[in-house]
């Protein structure tokens, strides 16, 4: 088994899945921080998909920009199947560690 | 349309490696224009593209400017506490280490980071935005460090017989019966000290932004020149 993504990668890879052929920096940053419920860095979100990109568990591509980004290129982005084992993996693991507690936890005190 | 300052929209062309550049740049543009200034206004949706600008740098060179900051702490640190004939604790090492942890640490430092930052970006002013960026952070560092020692320290120094050496000499050249106290001797000339070391940093990332931008220029040009005479290398094996 590879290295178990964090979960923050894992936050940007779901969101690279769910936005399908819409997935772009802006559109990721957007998502990533609509499901953690919290302001999140545009760095944060760009250095972990060039680290997902450099593990192979993504891959980019350049596309047009549009006239609110001046023309700017956008670079989109699509899960490679190391990056769905990745996912299914980290989920696999998730799901092991909290088998037989139930859920939410109550404290003993 | 609105549009994020332009100082930080040129720091951020600076900061960013060529292949980023544009998508990144425009991921700003339109989350600035799109969402922050309708939802909080020009001034606020400004104050955000700047932290995204200073987490991008902080993302690409803290591994840096921590080195730098350490050295300021020990440097401080030993300069301040001394043996009462006014050695340095450090005097035993090797030179070799002496300078590692001398100004000229800070400076090597410096241009390292310079280097770096060109050849991250491909161009000269990654460099430069490197080296003034941990600058600018070493002296607010500085400021914050001083800020929450000078106090303490000085209760230390005052009994040490250099430093109150240091405080008479200093008055009496002043002013022939000066009653100033040493705490407030203290306190100016650590200012004076904040004052200098800062245009000191300010001028060393500036010359060392310098040498890492022609080093970077030269670098550029023979990588123009080794592409071209490739191309030209592979056209003539397909002719023939």
């Amino acid at each position: 088994m590879a290295d178990i993504l964090g979960s923050f990668e894992q936050a940007v890879l779901l969101a690279i899945v769910r936005l399908d052929d819409g997935a772009y920096g802006r559109a990721i940053l957007k998502e990533v921080a609509e499901r953690l419920e919290r302001d999140v860095a545009a760095g944060a979100v760009q250095a972990t998909l060039e680290r997902l990109e450099r593990k192979g568990l993504v891959r980019s591509r350049l596309g047009s920009g549009t006239p609110i980004r001046d023309g700017r290129a956008r670079r989109f982005y699509a899960v490679l199947p190391e990056g769905v084992r990745a996912l299914n993996d980290a989920r696999k693991t998730h799901e092991s560690v909290w088998r037989g507690f139930a859920r939410p936890l109550k404290s003993r005190g | 349309m609105a549009n994020p300052p332009e100082v930080a929209q040129l720091i951020l062309h600076a900061l960013l490696p060529a292949d980023a550049r544009e998508s990144v740049a425009g991921d700003l543009l339109e989350e600035y224009r799109d969402s922050r200034v309708p939802a909080a206004g020009e001034l606020r949706a400004d104050l955000w593209y700047w932290r995204q600008v200073g987490g991008m740098w902080l993302r690409a060179y803290w591994w840096l400017a921590v080195p730098v900051l350490l050295l300021l702490v020990v440097s401080d640190v030993f300069n301040t506490f001394r043996a009462p004939s006014g050695a340095s604790y450090l005097d035993g090492l090797p030179k070799l280490v002496l300078a590692v942890i001398s100004p000229l640490g800070v400076v090597g430092l410096l241009a390292l980071t310079t280097a770096y930052g060109s050849w991250r970006t491909q161009r000269w002013q990654g460099g430069l935005v490197a080296a003034v960026g941990i600058s600018v952070l070493a002296w607010l560092f500085a400021v914050a460090w001083w800020g929450a020692t000078v106090y303490p320290f000085a209760q230390v120094q005052q009994v040490n017989p250099y430093w109150v050496h240091a405080w008479q000499w200093s008055t009496h050249r002043a002013a022939q019966h000066s009653d100033e106290t040493f705490l407030h001797w203290i306190f100016w000339d650590n200012v004076g000290a904040l004052i200098i070391g800062g245009i000191v940093l300010f001028g060393a990332s500036f010359v060392c932004g310098g040498i890492g931008a022609i080093l970077a220029g030269i670098s550029s040009q023979r990588r123009h020149a080794g592409q071209k005479s490739s191309r030209g290398g592979t056209q003539t094996g397909r002719r023939t």
